[in-house]
């Protein structure tokens, strides 16, 4: 084998580096085409579901994209000044701007919509379990349905996207804000009050619940409700448990809708990805209704988020129920090579050296048609220096043009083939 | 065949008490092992745990690397990590604290009144957070060990530190003024394998919760 490594450096020296800044990374060879590869995948499985591509802007006004963001999710946003000193902001998300077309644009087409989408949004975070800040979600919208089918069908969408990218055992944690903000009716705190309480549940810290339930007095079945929501977890007799625990007609709806989602998830059959969680309360501010995170063993962070969000449409036009999911296709990447998911070859299938004649050129093309990745290296001076290249990129198959014949290399055998016979790229 | 869990436990200060808290527990074998494998495996086949530097315990777990962890509130809320933390322990309690010189405890009483204090600490985002919760904006001066010497030598004007009985900042002339937090052991828990594990993780909790007296001093938090 010619030792590629030597030539490389006894020509070049190493040259400078050119540092990117934080969060951004280069994404090239396997990673890059593990990425389109995600993408078209998630692509058609929306596209058969009846889903339609919306491609936002990477930015717009800070403004709208602020627009039922929250506060933390504000933070997060990368702004900058056009000439006219307007304040832009790259997307920090995909759901708002869909929002946005809707409320504003759309608002008299009849629905429902659905839309995907994938692409690049941008949070200012520290970077945290190699989510870079530029990162990488696909992800749906069903805007304009607002009963417990909708939620069902993104739901069973949602684990059909995992199964879709090669993912088993994951867990889809469903939880429903209704349930919470009934809650939250009943104890009428103060909103700082409601922070602390939001706070603690979002940590699963029974010391301080009951820390915060002994400061407010709360007493009976109040005091109840709130100790007992973070067991509300899990999946046989949740909702049961959850009734007993039902302070006013807000939750006792909330749970109705639960009830409803479980048949259909069960109709799709993927009830048994979903487990129930009544004390999950995070997720973007906008969610009013149900919300749901994706879990893949041996990933801490989730891979999927989503969850229904009734009042957003309205900031930007008339009112429309919507529920949706992203995926964080940087976790993907990262589960599948966790889990040895079979990665796609990113290199020809075919590479191909020596004279370059009318001949040569159209046996390439041949190939090309018909559906072959092949690519031509014109640095190899002889066979042997081609089947080097061929190995350290890991390309299956070469072959050497000489005029009239071909040598083929195929794992490890090479072998003769005149051309006026057969193709040897086919 | 229960899932395997591995635990994060904080060597130095918490060491000893978290080991023995787990010993008692029934997760952790009595006897002493290997000093200075990382690595130690439980008193049950599907328990280990991995002993690291107090401030990477949270990390480990945020990332899944550990499934959960022992870790005090003090470096919990130095961080902000993205875990649960469905318990806090009998141990490790003390109290991160604002302290001063002896003879200048009366200039002091208002720390408002010093709008360019130089603060020495190993807990800068705590210490500004506390500072900026009251609109001040001193100067930090992070440390990272024997932050009561700041004031002796004048590097600062006062020191945020953590306090257990008092006599580390007796002995160097200075007065507890102000308390930021009241730490203790704290149990963490990744959220993927709170999920992934459920049951794995809900018998460790309900196993320690067993062992947490009722008259265990319990519910440290911010002082706002």
């Amino acid at each position: 084998m010619t030792d590629w490594r030597k030539s490389v450096q006894a020509n070049h020296q190493r040259p400078p580096g050119r540092p990117l800044p934080h969060g951004v990374i280069d994404r090239f060879w396997q990673e890059a085409a593990a990425l389109r590869a995600i993408e078209s995948r998630l692509r058609d499985l929306y596209r058969r579901w009846g889903y339609t591509e919306y491609i936002p802007p990477s930015f717009e006004f800070a403004d709208t994209l602020s627009t039922g963001a929250g506060t933390l999710l504000q933070g997060q946003m990368y702004r900058f000044f056009d000439r006219d000193g307007k304040v832009l902001a790259l997307r920090p998300d995909m759901t708002i701007p869909t929002a946005r077309l809707v409320g504003s644009k759309l608002f008299d087409q009849p629905f429902p919509h659905r839309y995907f989408y994938t692409g690049p949004v941008f949070r200012y975070t520290e970077p945290m379990a190699g989510m870079p800040r530029e990162f990488y979600q696909s992800g749906v919208e069903l805007i304009g349905a607002g009963g417990p089918e909708a939620d069902g069908e993104v739901l069973a969408l949602a684990v059909e996207s995992l199964r879709e990218l090669g993912l088993q055992d994951f867990r889809i944690v469903l939880g429903q804000m209704a349930f919470f903000h009934g809650l939250l009716e009943a104890l009428n705190l103060e909103p700082a009050d409601e922070q602390a309480l939001k706070l603690a549940l979002d940590r699963k810290s029974d010391p301080a619940l009951r820390t915060l339930i002994d400061r407010w007095g709360l007493e009976g079945n109040l005091r109840e409700a709130v100790m007992r929501l973070p067991r509300l977890y899990g999946n046989e007799g949740v909702l049961n448990t959850a009734q007993e625990v039902a302070l006013n007609e807000t939750m006792r709806a909330a749970l109705d809708t639960l009830r409803a989602i479980e048949k259909i998830v069960d109709a799709y059959q993927v009830k048994a990805f979903i487990t129930l969680d009544l004390g999950e309360v995070r997720g973007m501010e906008y969610y009013t209704g149900i919300t749901f995170e994706g879990f893949v063993p041996d990933l801490g962070t989730p891979v999927l988020s989503g969850g229904r969000y009734d009042n957003l449409v309205a900031a930007f036009g008339p009112p429309q129920p919507a529920v949706g999911f992203a995926i964080t296709l940087d976790r993907i990447l990262r589960a599948q090579h966790i889990h040895k998911v079979p990665q796609v070859p990113w290199m020809p299938d075919i590479i191909v050296g020596g004279t370059v004649t009318p001949q040569h050129v159209t046996l390439v093309q041949e190939a090309r048609e018909s559906g072959r990745k092949v690519a031509w290296c014109y640095n190899a001076h002889t066979s042997s220096e081609l089947w080097a290249y061929a190995e350290r990129w890991n390309i299956p198959k070469g072959v050497w043009f000489d005029d009239d014949n071909a040598l083929v290399r195929e794992s490890g055998n090479v072998f003769r083939v005149p051309l006026n016979e057969v193709n040897p790229l086919l | 065949m229960p899932e395997h869990i591995r635990m994060a436990l904080p060597k130095g200060r918490l060491e000893h008490d978290a080991r023995q808290f787990l010993a008692r527990v029934g997760l952790m074998s009595e006897s002493p092992t290997n000093g200075r494998a990382l690595i130690v495996p439980g008193a049950e086949p599907w328990v280990d745990f991995l002993l690291a530097k107090p401030a990477d315990v949270p990390v480990y777990v945020e990332h899944g690397a550990a499934d959960m962890g022992i870790v005090g509130l003090d470096v919990l809320r130095e961080g902000n990590y993205d875990v649960y933390e469905p318990l806090l322990l009998p141990f490790g309690h003390c109290r991160l604290s604002v302290a001063v010189p002896q003879d200048q405890v009366d200039a002091y009483e208002s720390l408002r009144l010093h709008p360019t204090l130089r603060v020495a600490t190993k807990y800068p985002n705590l210490t500004l957070e506390f500072f900026h919760a009251r609109g001040l904006t001193p100067e930090i001066i992070p440390l990272s060990g024997s932050v009561e010497l700041g004031p002796l030598v004048g590097l600062a004007d006062v020191i945020v530190d953590l306090v257990q009985t008092g006599r580390t900042l007796r002995e160097n002339g200075l007065v507890e003024v102000r308390i930021i937090l009241h730490s203790q052991a704290v149990l963490i828990a990744n959220r993927a394998s709170y999920r992934l594990k459920e049951r794995e993780v809900r018998d460790i909790i309900d196993r320690l919760s067993k062992h947490i007296g009722e008259n265990d001093e319990l519910g440290g938090e911010m002082s706002t």
